[in-house]
Formats: structure tokens, sequence, C-alpha cells
């Protein structure tokens, strides 16, 4: 392999010595005329040659040169069955001058094994530039600058990556576009491994990249960087405070060139011909970022739902003319630029009697964090009439302005007409009864109306004349019972009395009529003897003279048990005092024997009645 | 000289205007007066027409709802309370008593009543201390005339029927006696008042210098025990007793 090599190697080193032959070789310069202090220049030597041994000139002890970066091409062309070589090498210095004034590039030389050529000369003016140039903390390459010093010249400094953000300082929710750039000076050959840290305290979004292909050239301070985007992405930084964002590490595949160093083909000569290009993974990662999040001010809006931006807020209603049970819908658009896929619902109170189901959400990204939410609400109305829908208020926090801002929409009238579903047979909607909804609790009202007023009467039973009219119902009620039990125990006297004295009294009449008896008044004897009969049944039988007739003493006496022959006795008496009292004398039987058998009447009626 | 009879005279239009007017105009005034929203001026004309001797169960809901209105809570439970002892089955007032209780900081685990002591309260209360008393005595009266009928009656069935008609008049009477006299010691009597001050301390001895035992908030209700000077012994709804200020609370 390597005795190969070596022949190849000869090979071609014998038809590039023999067309060198006919080549005159040319060294050029190409270097500003006119530079600023701190800014860095190229000077580029051009030799159309590969062969041979490039001295360079002396720079300035003022200048900090570094380089040279070295390319070569060859261009082997058969024209004509002639062979032409065209080959060139370029070298460039990178060059920055801090003092002021008029410089000169010296000479510098080519050496060939035949000849010396020899750049012509240059003259540089160096003016006072521009200060903000000279901090190259936010250039790419002052990583590269300080390994650059080292050794190995591919340790690193030609390949480095960042992170690009929109705004350091933001508030919670407010998004950052967030942009991972890459920027080499070497040549790449991929990337083999993208490493993203967890993003701690945010919400992270990637936008859609392209993938980088090809490399855009960017010149930043004079030198040139190959550069392309490897990702976007928008950060949402969901808690407040100081936030570092931990370094993205990625690998790159860096082709390289290896040395093989030969014993035999040891020098600066074969040095292009025998170094090959292998492709080596490097690591690379950006420096940690520290982002303040501030948050948001507080008391929050009540219809605030996390949206952070700024937006506009739209609706519209499908139709304002409703079919009963045919569905409408409402859209709400929310248009802006800031956190929309954390922009929560707006909250509309539907009128009752409109059925609402809860929005279809669509969103549309324009790419960054800008773009459009759209709140779909579909509604069937379930009632016939005229509804109002609310105007929409929606709060949103505009970083911007640093304050909430609200968004309102018009409000909409919807007119529901149409009968009912059973017509054209749609299924009957089941709509739930609905409990009366209690706002709120308060007294109830006063009363109306003449009030009844009266004035308040003084307690009865505290008075003492309220307790003496017990007293004297009291007292009536018991000299009413004395009175009467007086009444009745005389009534009882009088009787007992009379019945005691009624054979004495009958017999003392009888005494009477004997005595009229001798005097001769035979005519009033008999008057006599029935006045004393009559008035002792009267006593007896305690009946009062105007109820005294016969059949009632006959009544009386049988109830006391008395002989049916004493009554017989008493009525032939009565009957016969009664006839001689209009029959003249001497008829019938004598008073005198009248009044004995009276006698004796009453003695036998005082034993039984007794 | 003549602006003290101006002053005179203006005091005394001012007099008529409020006294001039009959108490049922002045009733309806403070209704109007409550319905423009003036509920202190209506809650001062329904206290008037109450110091003035005026009663019924609407004066009382209405000076409660005005003085409920203007802020006033622990009058308004006075009234409402003075209410319910004229009108105990009222539910309007009941609502409303309710609502303004519900106001009061004081919360407390309240001792509830024997049911036969609620339900005599109840009953005593369904009609006035003097209707009361009069059936009383109209009772008692029915009751002499059956002991009358009583003697005069010579058959053992009459006799027993006004026997038993007598007993039970007897008995109703005594009872209706019992009501009136239970009427009057809740409404004309009452030993419950209603803290007005905001806060009062109640303390184990009369006077500001025994110990301070629990702290009252106004609206809550509370039953007097006994009096000593200035102060008052009460009892709390829980049971615990103290002495408070006489003139930080009202009586029902």
């Amino acid at each position: 392999m390597t005795v190969m090599k070596s022949i190849l190697t000869a090979m071609i080193c014998l038809l590039v010595t023999l067309t060198g032959m006919t080549q005159e070789i040319v060294l050029t310069v190409d270097a500003p005329e006119a530079a600023a202090t701190g800014e860095r220049f190229r000077i580029i030597y051009t030799v159309n040659s590969t062969d041979g041994q490039f001295t360079p000139p002396k720079f300035d002890q003022s200048f900090s040169v570094q380089g040279p970066q070295q390319s070569t091409s060859r261009n082997v062309q058969w024209i004509n069955g002639d062979i032409q070589t065209v080959s060139s090498t370029t070298l460039i210095y990178y060059v920055v001058a801090s003092v002021q004034g008029t410089y000169t590039i010296p000479p510098a030389q080519f050496t060939t094994k035949k000849i010396t050529v020899s750049s012509p000369e240059r003259q540089i003016v160096i003016t006072d530039g521009p200060q903000s140039q000279v901090p190259a903390a936010r250039q790419p390459q002052s990583q590269g600058q300080a390994a650059g010093t080292g050794d190995t010249p591919s340790s690193g400094s030609e390949v480095s990556m960042r992170l690009l953000l929109t705004d350091r300082e933001v508030y919670a929710g407010e998004p950052i576009t967030v942009t991972l750039k890459l920027y080499t000076r070497i040549n790449l050959s991929g990337i083999q491994e993208l490493k993203y840290p967890d993003f701690k305290g945010f919400l992270r979004e990637d936008i859609e990249t392209p993938p980088l292909r090809s490399l855009e050239s960017e010149v930043i301070d004079g030198v040139q960087y190959g550069t392309g985007i490897v990702q976007r992405f928008v950060l949402y930084p969901q808690i407040p405070g100081e936030i570092r964002i931990d370094p993205v590490e990625m690998t790159v595949l860096v082709q390289e060139r290896s040395r093989v160093h030969d014993p035999f083909f040891d020098d600066p000569f074969f040095d292009n011909f025998f170094s090959s290009v292998s492709t080596v993974p490097r690591k690379i990662t950006t420096r940690p970022v520290t982002i303040r999040v501030k948050p948001l001010p507080e008391p929050r809006p009540t219809d605030f739902h996390g949206a952070v931006g700024s937006f506009t807020l739209e609706s519209d209603l499908s139709s304002s003319e409703a079919q009963l049970n045919d569905a409408i819908t409402l859209k709400v658009t929310l248009r802006g630029s800031g956190n929309l896929n954390l922009a929560g619902e707006p909250v509309i109170n539907f009128p009752q009697g409109i059925e609402k189901y809860d929005p279809k959400v669509t969103m549309r990204s324009s790419g960054t964090s800008s773009g459009s939410k759209v709140f779909e609400y579909l509604l069937i109305p379930r009632n016939n009439g005229t509804f109002e829908i609310p105007p929409v208020s929606y709060t949103v926090f505009d970083p911007d302005q640093g304050k909430y801002v609200t968004l309102r929409t018009e409000g909409f009238t919807v007119n529901v007409t149409g009968a009912g579903s059973s017509e054209e047979g749609i299924a009957p909607v089941y709509i739930p009864g609905e409990e009366v909804k209690y706002l709120g609790q308060d007294i109830r009202y006063i009363r109306n109306g003449s009030g009844r007023l009266a004035l308040t009467a003084a307690p009865l039973i505290a008075k003492l004349q309220y307790w003496l009219w017990f007293v004297l119902a009291l007292f009536v009620t018991a000299v009413v019972i004395l009175l009467r039990r007086e009444q009745m125990k005389r009534n009882a006297d009088i009787a007992g009395l009379r019945n005691r004295k009624a054979a004495k009294n009958a017999r003392r009449r009888l005494a009477k009529a004997n005595a009229l008896l001798k005097s001769g008044r035979n005519e009033l004897v008999n008057a006599e003897i029935a006045r004393s009969l009559w008035g002792y049944l009267g006593d007896k039988l305690r009946l009062p003279p105007s109820e005294i007739t016969r059949e009632k003493c006959y009544t009386a006496l049988r109830e006391k048990k008395t002989d049916e022959e004493l009554i017989a006795e008493l009525d032939r008496i009565l009957t016969a005092t009664e006839y001689s009292q209009y029959a003249p004398v001497s008829e019938g039987e004598s008073p005198a024997a009248l009044c004995k058998r009276s006698t004796a009447l009453i003695s036998r009626l005082d034993n039984v009645l007794n | 000289m003549q602006r003290i009879i101006a002053v005179y005279i203006l005091l005394l239009a001012g007099m008529l205007s409020m006294t001039g007017q009959t108490p049922e105009e002045r009733y309806t005034r403070a209704g109007e007066l409550y319905g423009s929203g003036d509920y202190s001026g209506a809650a001062a004309i329904y206290r008037q027409l109450y110091d003035e001797g005026y009663r019924s169960e609407d004066i009382l809901f209405n000076a409660g709802n005005a003085f409920f209105k203007s802020g006033d809570n622990a009058s308004a439970i006075v009234f409402y309370e003075r209410a319910k002892l004229l009108a105990p089955a009222d539910e309007d007032i009941d609502y409303n008593l309710q609502i303004a209780r519900s106001r009061i900081t004081d919360r407390f685990e309240t001792v509830p009543q024997l049911f036969f002591v609620k339900w005599f309260d109840f009953l005593s209360l369904l009609a006035s201390t003097n209707v009361w008393a009069v059936a009383a005595l109209a009772m008692f009266v029915a009751a002499l005339i059956l002991v009358l009928i009583f003697l005069t009656k010579s058959r053992a069935r009459g006799r027993l029927l006004s026997f038993w008609l007598f007993l039970a008049a007897l008995v109703l009477s005594v009872f209706m006696i019992l009501l009136a006299i239970r009427n009057n010691s809740l409404v004309n009597n009452s030993n419950r008042a209603v803290i007005t001050c905001s806060i009062v301390t109640g303390r184990s001895a009369p006077g500001e210098t025994g110990n301070e035992l629990f702290v009252l908030h106004s609206g809550t209700t509370v039953t007097i025990e006994q009096e000593l000077g200035s102060f008052l012994e009460v009892r709390l709804p829980d049971g615990n007793k103290g002495w408070i200020r006489s003139d930080c609370m009202e009586k029902i």
C-alpha cells in the first residue's frame, strides 16, 4: 500500500514538475488600503503554484496576526491532448491593528526549487476605529480566538453555537423566540446529535425549521463564517424569577486533515499530498443564558384566562335568525402574538333557553408565536323568543404596556322562531327541569295597610277588680243556693205541719158540727162535715185546695193502699153531705149520724195514712 | 326677643308637625319613608309610635324591618321578638328574625325548651292576656251556673251530665287563667333582653371590678335574672350567668 502510494506520488510529482516548468509563477497580495483600529481585516496571498515554500512577510509589531489559513486548488485540463495544470495556493492572514498610522507590509516570498518570487509591497492606513468592535463577548469567534492560540489548529475554535433570544426580560407567559444558530469556519459534514436541556420553568414549542442543508456565508468582523439555523423554538416562561437556561449540546462532524507521518517523506513539500481528510465528531455547547421572568401584576382580573401578548378579539354569529332546535355557531377569534396556546376559553353567559356545548378550539399559528385561536361555540336554541347573547369580555396581559387590557366584542340578538320539533319528526329533546335560582337573601317587605293601631290595654289579671268578679260570681251563686235551700226547707215544714195536724183540724170541725147540731142549726152541719173532710184530705194528701176533686183524692188514696171499703164510705159521706145541701131536711140520714160516721172514718183513714 | 319668639314658634311648629298627625297618618308616612329608602326615618316614627303605647304586630314587624335596613340589627331583633309575641304563628316574622339573627356575632349551643313548655307558651300567645282573662271569667261563671243546674236536677242522668260539664268548665277556667298569666309574663313583663352595645363584657359581680367572664356582641338575646343598681345579672342561651350594664340592652 505504502509502495503504491509512493509510486503514485512520484508519478504526479514528475508530471507537475514537467508542466510547472512551462508556467511563470506569480505571487499576488490582496489587502485593504485602509482599516480601523480593532477591526479585523484580511491579507490574502495567492500564488499560482502549489509546490514551494511561502515565506510570510514581517508584519509590524503592533499587528496581531492570526493564520495563515491555507488552501490549495489544482485543476488539470486536457486540451487537444495537451495536459494543462492550473494550481493555486491561497494563504489568508487575519490581522488586527491596534495603533493608528500608515504601515507598509513588506513583500512576501515564494520559493520553488528553481525560482523565488516576491509579492508587491502594500501600504495600509490604520484609522481610529469604533470601540464597539473591540469587546468581543458577543462575537462568536471570541471562543475560537482564545482557543486558536493553542498548538492544535482544530481545537474547537472554528465551530461554535449560539442561542439567540428575542428578549431576556419578559413577563410570565410572554413568549420568547429562540434561535439556535451554528457558526463555523471549517467544513462540517453534518450534525450527529442535538441535546436540549430540560428548560425548567419554560414551556417549549418548536417552530418548524427547514433541515440544515447548506450554510450561508456571513461576515462577522471581517471574518467569514458559514452559518446556519439549527432549530427555532418558542419558550413560554411559566414561573417568575431568574431562570437559567442550561447549555445546548450538539455534536458536529468535523472534516479534519490528519497527518500521516512518514519517516521517508518527512518533508514539507509532501505534506499537502500525504494528508487525508477524516470526519471527527466534536462536541460544542452554547453558553448558559439567564432570563429574568417578571410575574404578572396582581390582582388578576376575573376574566383573565392566561393570555399574554398583544391580541385582538372578534366574534361572529352564524345567523341572527334561528330555527328552534337548529344549531347556530358563535365564533370568538383571538388574534395576535403571544402565548396563544395557553389562552383559555372565554366565559360567556349564554341566556337560559339556549343550550351550549363546549367550544371547539382551533389554533392557526403562522410560524412563530403569532397567529389566531378560534373558539367555536355550538348553540342550540330550545325555546322560542328573542335572546341576547352578551358581549364577550376577555382580558389579556399586554407585556409592552405592562398592564391588563380588556378586549370586548359586541353582543348579538338571536330571534328564534319555529314550531315544535314534533312536526318535523325530530325526536323530542329532553329538557331537564331547572331548579329555581336564588340570587340573594333579604328580609320580607313591611306590612302596608291600616296597621291596626291600638293602644295597649293594661292587663286585667294585674287588677284587683278582675279577681273581685270571680269572688262576686261565687258569692252570688252561694246566695242563690242558700236562698233556695231555705225556701225548700220552709215549704217542707208547712206541709208536714198540715199533715200532722190534719186529723186534729178535722175533729175540731166535727166538734163544731156537733155544736151546731145541738144548737139546732142543722142546715149548717152538713157543710161543716164536708169542709172537715175536704180539709183533712187536702192536708194529708198534700194537695192544694184548687186541685182537690173526688177522683184525684181517690187516686191518691189508692196509691197509698187504702181499702176500697174506706173509699166507698168516704164517697157515701161526701155524696150525702152534698145531697143534703140542696135537699130539704129530714131526707136521708140525720146530720148526727153523718157526724158520727165521719169521725169514725177520719180515725180509720188516719191509721192508714200515717 | 323676636328671635327667641321665632325660635319658639319654629319649635312649636316642629312639634305640631310631629304630633299633630294622627297615629294612622304617621304609620302611613313611615311606610312611605321605608319605601323611598329612608329607613332610619321610618324606624324613628315606628319607635315613637311604640313608645306612645301603640301595639300591633304590623307596627312591630315594620319597625324591625326599618331597623334592620338602617343597620341597627339589635333593635331589629328586639322588635321582631316583640312582634313574635303578638303573632307567634306569623311566618314572615319568623323568617325576618332568622335573617337578622344570622348576622349576630355570638353563636351559642342553645338548650332546647321542653316541648310542653313550648306548646304552652305558643298557646298562651295565641290570644292576648285580656282575652284569656275574660274567657277564664266567662268559663268560671258557666261553671257556677252548672252548679245551680246540678242542684235543681232531681234525676240521676241530668245530675251526672251537669256535674261533668261543671268540672270541665272549672278546669278550663283555671287553665285559661294560667294562660293569661303566662301571656302577661311573656308580653308585658318579659325578662328577656337583647344586647344593643356592639361589644360588652360580662363580669362575675355587679360593677366594673368583677372578673371578666365573657364578651357579648350586639343582637344576642339574654335572660334577665336579677337587677342590682345599674347592673343586671343575665343568663346566656347556653346557661352561663354574668353581670352586664343595664344600658347595654333593651328589654323585649
